[in-house]
């Protein structure tokens, strides 16, 4: 009889458990609403509409708030140096440097809360989400250059503030909307002076702190037409482009003399 | 209406921009000079990378003097034997200075050096200009004519080797005083992308002692083909010219020179050289301004390889 409880007990509970792991089976499936973004002589920045679906949803309403969701829309990691100001003999000089090897060229996220009340710091760390936790390796270069790591942080601080003046570094904490019991969406704008190059957008799934899922989608942006005509020129043939830039520079000179000379 | 600059890689106003253009045009119409000494500073102030500036600055040197090169030519106000031995010394200083900008935007020092040398120059030559100015109009309302210059005397210059003659400007003197002197200006051009008439121009008169008749015509003679050179090195060493924003200004500056040039001739000699200085003077004023001034932000950012 007590074996027999036993066993019930046993079998309750894996019944239990599986029926458990099958509604928690929550994944995610999202994508971008461009996967081509071209920058063209009129291209005055633009958005891209990030959006998705989290897979067996529980949630009772969009209200509810079962599901974190943030988005980041990285650029191509790039070397970036910060220098800082400081006064020398009256004047305002660059004295410290800091050398990064590599920093996302743009990043911007969007979430449905902020991020620090969604995961943990390590979890933010291993996947590189939120402004504090983006990678930058410094590289000490020369003598100029900050090691210390209070210095190091003014640094990094100041990278993102820059950053995020010039608008390509961008965080909005409430972004992500749900707009049903799974689907959400979310806007990322793209400023005109985006840097050109391939952007990686990354969509993460949380319940309670915990990560269920990861989406990974690109979008290319490139030049077209003529600026990427003229980008090219003056990248791979310099010579003929400072060339032709002179001769429309004397052409346009020789021919206003003319137009506008005086009967003599 | 916007446009995206390919190499400055920021989408700006055209008006905004052919208005800047169409006011240089019309001072460097009015003054005579090339008027990139107020380009380069007013195109950082408007955002444009200053590396972008000064390289695209020399673009417009290019159509800003090729005209009035071509009308002293026909004139025959050009002495084109000590225009090409000056040319020579200020192709040497245009490598120099192309070479300059390269290492100085890796080091972090090229806003910097390029403000510097904007205070000074601008500084001195707008004072002189100024005083001079001042001095001639006084002179003028005192019914005394301008004191006429001593030819033929060069003190310390006479000792010098490589003696040439240069029939044009009735000279015989060593080469090496106009080959210095055009590499100065070649390296001063290159890295603050301006012609360098507003220094080539005294230092003619009063370093060479060549006629006056001959040193307008000669120094653009001398600055077109500078500004060519310094436009095709910035290209090919710096990738920093932006040939869009380029041709923007330039046609906003071949309009605005020739009403410019209108108003000029309505007004004298002197006032016009009083005018200039003060403008000169504005210019170096508000960048010596920029420099002792706390900035807005101590922090700055720049791409290691390219536009900072």
């Amino acid at each position: 009889m007590r074996r027999l409880i036993c066993a019930a007990i046993v079998l309750v509970v894996a019944l239990a458990g599986q029926a458990l792991a099958e509604t928690a089976q929550e994944g995610i499936e999202a994508d971008a609403s461009t996967r081509q973004v071209a920058i063209t002589s009129s291209f005055t920045g633009t958005e891209i509409l990030v959006f998705g679906a989290v897979q067996n949803s529980v949630q009772p309403s969009p209200e509810a708030g079962t599901y974190d969701v943030i988005v980041v829309v990285e650029g191509m990691p790039a070397p970036i140096v910060v220098r800082k100001k400081s006064r020398v003999g009256g004047i305002w000089i660059n004295t410290r440097s800091m050398r990064f090897a590599s920093v996302p060229s743009y990043y911007a996220i969007a979430s449905t809360r902020p991020v620090d009340e969604i995961a943990d710091k390590a979890v933010l760390d291993a996947h590189a989400i939120g402004f504090d936790h983006v990678r930058m390796v410094p590289i000490a270069h020369s003598r100029t250059e900050a090691t210390d790591p209070a210095e190091l942080k003014s640094f990094k601080e100041a990278l993102i503030r820059l950053k995020e003046n010039e608008r390509v570094y961008i965080k909005s904490d409430f972004g992500v909307s749900f707009i049903g019991r799974s689907l959400f969406r979310a806007t990322i704008a793209l400023p005109p002076n985006v840097p050109v190059g391939p952007l990686t957008a990354h969509v993460y799934l949380f319940k309670e702190g915990q990560m269920l899922g990861e989406y990974d989608s690109r979008v290319m942006l490139q030049r077209e037409g003529v600026e990427r005509y003229i980008h090219e020129t003056a990248m791979s043939r310099p010579f003929l482009y400072g060339l032709v830039t002179v001769l429309l520079a004397a052409g346009s000179g020789l021919a206003a003399a003319f137009a506008f000379r005086k009967p003599a | 209406m916007t446009l995206y600059l390919p190499i400055a890689e920021m989408s700006v106003s055209v008006i905004v921009y052919l208005a800047l253009g169409v006011s240089i045009g019309f001072l460097s119409g009015l003054f005579g000079v090339g008027g990139a000494f107020l380009l380069t500073p007013l195109l950082t102030f408007l955002g444009i990378p200053s590396a972008v500036a000064v390289a695209t600055s020399a673009s417009h040197v290019v159509a800003s003097s090729v005209s009035g090169a071509v009308a002293h030519y026909r004139r025959g106000n050009v002495d084109i034997k000590m225009g090409l031995v000056m040319l020579g010394g200020s192709l040497a200083g245009t490598y120099l200075g192309v070479s300059a900008v390269k290492i100085l935007r890796v080091a972090g020092y090229f806003e910097l050096t390029v403000s510097l040398m904007y205070v000074i120059f601008l500084g001195v030559v707008g004072t002189i200009i100024l005083v001079e100015g001042i001095n001639a109009s006084r002179q003028v309302h005192a019914g005394r004519g301008t004191a006429t210059r001593k030819s033929g005397q060069h003190g310390w210059l006479e000792g010098l080797p490589f003696k040439m003659r240069f029939p044009r400007s009735k000279l015989y003197m060593s080469a090496v005083p106009p080959v210095i002197i055009g590499m100065f200006i070649g390296c001063m051009s290159a890295i603050m992308g301006i012609g360098g008439g507003f220094v080539l121009i005294p230092a003619m008169i009063y370093l060479l002692r060549m006629p006056t008749g001959l040193v307008v015509g000669t120094s653009l003679f001398q600055i077109v083909f500078a500004a060519v050179v310094a436009t095709v090195l910035h290209a090919v060493e710096n990738k920093t010219v932006d040939i869009v924003l380029a041709l923007i200004l330039i046609v906003g500056g071949v309009i605005g020179a020739q009403f410019g040039s209108i108003v000029g001739t309505k007004l004298r000699g002197e006032h016009l050289r009083v005018l200039l200085g003060a403008v000169v003077l504005l210019v170096a004023a508000r960048m010596a301004f920029e420099l002792v001034l706390p900035p807005d932000d101590v922090f700055s950012l720049a791409t290691v390889a390219g536009a900072s």
